[in-house]
């Protein structure tokens, strides 16, 4: 993980039309760096709105408030052509389910070819192959695959096809969404340590999005956990598990089921209900407790947090 | 048992990996579900003979309305159906099995026609209208304004209009319905356009064009099947309905359902008059209407073994 | 202290014909169900694991069924209920099942309320007012506040974790004996998913059933199992309590599942992964069913099923390398001292837990 920032968001707000003038806020008040290299984990249950950040992140959602900076550049909002042209091949996508996220009716060919034909990144017919053997080669499965449909391939396999096709545009960065929620269990370990695999070859930065903790924990450098559309905690991973600050953050941790069952006899569970705070007078922002170490909340809670971190 | 049988193995890895299952085509899993069924097969037989028959008969029987060689020959006239005359005879002593297979001909042209405009049109529009958002807030209210009017006085009014005639019938018949079929497809397209492999293209910077014929138009395939089988039949019914009416094709040109329509009257009378052309006209409806349905199905994979 | 057996199955085959041929899902299984205790069944989709307990309560879909074995409960042969209305004094009644999906478990165009009352009234045999009163008590048991208003509202109305709050309150009108749970956190969220756990745990404290519990979750497998079954291409291949299972397996299979746990993974390597994809079980299997997947097989594993070897009074495994004349094979480094692990883990953790 280098010191070059990547991604940059602040104050980011995204907003959806739910009826004629009535607005649905799907998250706002989003501030983070990623870091060059780095593996950074977005974590939230179902509505959380981690999901919404991403797809701005790639430009499927419109933004309407704050900034999204890639390396320097605001990418949120109207681009040049030239410049929609350069984000969209340094930025890409692994989706969530293997089962909707591929085209059913075209050939494994033409679904990891799609981006090298969009923006003509091949010399001739004959490279353009040698392209797609080889991005099939690096997930692991074989180039008579080619001419085979999505729906002959299992749930694994076809996950691996969207990350070849995802990675055949030699990205910098990779918002992968739940790639492992949908897999079954013994899956999963083999597209985590693919995933791992390709990061170290290509020197990707990979922004990861999930709600399995356990899995996170393994993989990612930092966690921001997202709460009802806000970010309300980041730090690096051990220190994250180590000193979690804000009440949904333990709730969160107390909730993850660990594989031991003595321990798990023993457990005490914490549920937050939101009603945790006041913020009716004192208005929380996002204050960076220690170094690296963000929380949202307000002048009291973070007097109180600041006292309890080691 | 001997113990040499404890000895470990060494594991492939890539053999699973391999499929082993043959090759998937889409059109051949189209076909082979489209004749597996019994009824399918004898409808599409049925339906071919009729529809070439009825283009290649009227070419030897040169038959015409104003064609009436026999008309002074009483004992020519409302024959009974023979050997000889398998419909029997009209009015004029014209023979009506001509006169059924010259309607029909015409009946199944104008409907072939105005199908292929309608859908041609309607799909091309709907699929745009479907999935640019700025096209749809535009085409709505044309919409919204335009389908309140009947389709069966639009097309009454048109062909006031513009006059009886084979054209103006094919012109009055798409005019008033590509709208319609535009219209469905626009909803299809709508439920499909944010379907996750939609967001990936868009994702890798697919355009509007090939997203339209490689991501959505494949996946309509089925729908448009439906719309066709549903559209010739009832192109056929409006042609039949209007000549009844008097306003669908001049008397010069031969109609079953202006041969329907004269032969009302003889229903007590001279019964086969009236029902050989209704069935006839049965017997193609049906059976249209049944290939279409059986390949609309067979056109969805999710049908397919 | 001994525990009465409520439940026995016996030698179950389970084919389904799927268009011209044969998918035998449930090849020989035997299982037994004690009073007043939880059985977690954990294995791969494909498994088996929900096909089993389908044929607990007859609810095998048309084209399945049990071409062999006996279910001994409550003294008779479930097995040789032929109508749906037999089935019908079971189901729902002594033997409940809660499913995966709160979203098509309820019927949406009816009320909360009316959607318990009818499984009251029906094999309780009380009226449209008693069953109301004691629908809203559990209603309340099972944590939903303002039941009494909440009575009338529709399943849309409620989130996911309510619905499946209101599935089990369903499946337990009546005080079955037995409760499957098919899943029954998959599709929610982890913190709904641990109080729909502690909730399940404490009703069966006070009512008193046995719950099987149907996952692949490791995590609440330990968090809810006295006895685990971990089943693969269609058989139990291991069964023991929960300790033993996590902290003495001798199957390579259960080895496999606890390998591949991401909480024992080390940051910066590769996480363990099973390789391969499970059987096919439209053909007839030939010797251990896991073979071709396992990193521990031997020549024998390919010709002849392995019989269950037992580890303990309470503890079995199906392979071939608990026979005398294996070569003798530990447990894989990863996974020993689990609890030590785990621990380990947790205790960077800080104070949400207990110790």
């Amino acid at each position: 993980m280098s010191n070059n920032v990547l991604l940059s968001i602040r104050d980011l707000q995204v907003t959806f039309d739910v009826a004629k003038k009535k607005k649905f806020v799907a998250v706002d008040n989003i501030s983070f760096d990623i870091y060059e290299g780095e593996t950074f984990a977005l974590v939230g249950e179902s509505g959380s709105g981690k999901t919404t950040i991403g797809r701005a992140v790639v430009r499927i959602n419109e933004t309407s408030k704050g900034d999204i900076f890639y390396k320097g550049q605001r990418i949120n909002g109207k681009l040049s052509r030239e410049d929609d042209v350069k984000i969209i091949q340094q930025i890409q996508m692994i989706f969530q389910d293997p089962a909707s996220s591929l085209n059913e009716r075209a050939t494994v060919d033409y679904i990891i070819s799609e981006g090298l034909i969009n923006f003509k990144n091949y010399a001739n017919e004959e490279d353009r192959k040698h392209k797609v053997e080889r991005a099939l080669d690096e997930v692991g499965l074989l180039p008579e695959h080619m001419t085979r449909y999505p729906h002959e391939f299992s749930g694994g396999q076809r996950q691996r096809i969207g990350i070849a096709r995802a990675l055949i545009m030699e990205p910098r960065l990779v918002v992968a969404d739940e790639p492992i929620s949908a897999l079954d269990v013994s899956i999963r370990a083999q597209v985590l340590n693919l995933l791992k695999k390709l990061q170290e070859e290509k020197g990707l930065t990979y922004l990861f999005i999930a709600h399995d903790l356990s899995v996170v924990r393994f993989i990612s450098d930092r966690i921001a956990v997202i709460h009802k559309g806000t970010i309300v905690e980041l730090a690096g991973t051990e220190e994250l598990f180590k000193n979690p600050l804000h009440p949904y953050t333990r709730s969160l941790l107390s909730a993850v089921p660990m594989p031991d069952p003595i321990y798990e006899r023993t457990k005490k569970l914490i549920v937050y209900t939101g009603k945790e705070h006041d913020y009716s007078i004192d208005k929380p922002s996002w204050v960076e407790i220690s170094k690296g170490h963000f929380v949202w909340g307000n002048e009291p809670e973070i007097k109180k947090y600041s006292k309890e971190v080691l | 048992m001997n113990d040499d049988k404890f000895t470990f193995v060494k594991l492939d890895e890539m053999a699973s990996e391999k499929i082993i299952a043959p090759q998937y085509s889409y059109w051949k899993s189209v076909f082979r579900k489209f004749f597996s069924s019994k009824v399918t097969i004898v409808m599409l037989v049925v339906a071919v003979i009729v529809v070439v028959f009825s283009m290649i008969q009227p070419l030897f029987s040169h038959y015409s309305p104003s064609n009436t060689p026999n008309i002074n020959d009483f004992t020519l006239r409302f024959n009974s159906p023979s050997w000889k005359l398998p419909f029997g005879t009209d009015p004029v002593g014209n023979s009506l099995f001509d006169r059924v297979w010259a309607g029909t001909r015409n009946s199944l042209l104008i409907a072939f026609i105005a199908t292929t405009i309608t859908t041609v049109l309607g799909v091309a529009v709907g699929a745009f209208w479907g999935y640019s958002k700025k096209i749809d807030r535009f085409m709505i209210e044309i919409y919204n304004i335009i389908a309140n009017v009947p389709f069966q006085l639009l097309i009454i009014i048109i062909m006031y209009v513009i006059g009886k005639g084979f054209w103006q019938l094919i012109f009055a018949l798409s005019v008033t319905s590509w709208l319609g079929t535009a219209f469905f497809i626009r909803v299809q397209v709508m439920i499909i356009r944010d379907r996750e492999h939609n967001l990936a293209s868009r994702c890798l910077g697919t355009p509007t064009s090939r997203m339209i014929t490689r991501n959505i138009l494949p996946y309509l395939i089925s729908v448009i099947v439906t719309l066709i089988s549903r559209d010739i039949p009832s192109f056929i019914s409006y042609e039949v309905f209007l000549s009844y009416l008097g306003i669908g094709l001049t008397q010069e040109t031969p109609s079953l359902g202006r041969t329907i329509a004269e032969f009302n009257n003889f229903m007590t009378g001279y019964p086969y008059l009236f029902w050989l052309p209704v069935v006839v006209l049965a017997i193609v409806t049906v059976s249209l209407y049944v290939v279409g349905q059986s390949l609309a199905d067979a056109s969805d994979p999710r049908t397919h073994n | 202290m001994e525990k009465n057996v409520i439940l026995s199955a016996r030698d179950i085959v389970v084919q389904f014909r799927v268009r011209t041929r044969v998918l035998t899902a449930i090849r020989n299984v035997s299982l037994e169900l004690y009073e007043g205790e939880t059985l977690a069944i954990v294995g791969e989709s494909g498994s088996g694991k929900s096909v089993l307990t389908k044929t607990f309560t007859g609810m095998l879909e048309e084209n399945g069924k049990v071409a062999s074995g006996k279910i001994i409960f409550e003294n008779r042969d479930l097995l040789e209920i032929k109508n749906n209305r037999e089935w019908e004094s079971i189901r729902g009644a002594k033997i409940a099942t809660v499913f995966q999906d709160p979203m098509t478990s309820l019927n949406p165009i009816r009320t909360i309320g009316s959607q318990i009352t009818e499984v009251i009234i029906k094999h309780q045999k009380k009226n449209k007012n008693e069953a109301r009163e004691i629908a809203i008590e559990l209603m309340n048991r099972v944590g939903i506040s303002d039941a009494a208003k909440r009575f009338d509202e529709y399943p849309f109305q409620y989130s996911g974790g309510m619905r499946q709050r209101i599935v089990i309150a369903i499946a337990l009108a009546c005080r079955p004996k037995i409760l499957i749970c098919d899943e029954p956190t998959t599709a929610l969220d982890v913190t709904i998913q641990a109080q729909i756990i502690a909730l399940i745990k404490d009703l069966q404290i006070e009512f008193g059933f046995t719950t099987v519990y149907i996952t692949h979750d490791l995590g609440v497998v330990a968090s809810v199992a006295d006895k685990v079954a971990v089943m693969y291409g269609g058989q139990i291949v291991e069964y023991g309590t929960v300790e033993e299972i996590f902290y003495n397996s001798k199957h390579p299979y259960t080895w496999s599942l606890l390998s591949s746990l991401p909480q024992l993974g080390i940051k910066g390597e590769h996480l363990y992964s099973i390789p391969g994809t499970p059987p096919s079980l439209y053909n007839k299997v030939v010797g251990d069913a896991f073979a071709q997947r396992n990193p521990y097989a031997m020549k024998i594993d390919f010709e002849e099923e392995p019989p269950f070897f037992q580890v303990s009074e309470t503890h079995f495994a199906k392979t071939w390398l608990l026979d005398p004349r294996a070569p003798k094979t530990e447990m894989p480094e990863e996974i020993r001292d689990l609890h030590d692990k785990i621990s380990k883990k947790v205790a960077i953790g800080g104070e949400y837990h207990v110790k």
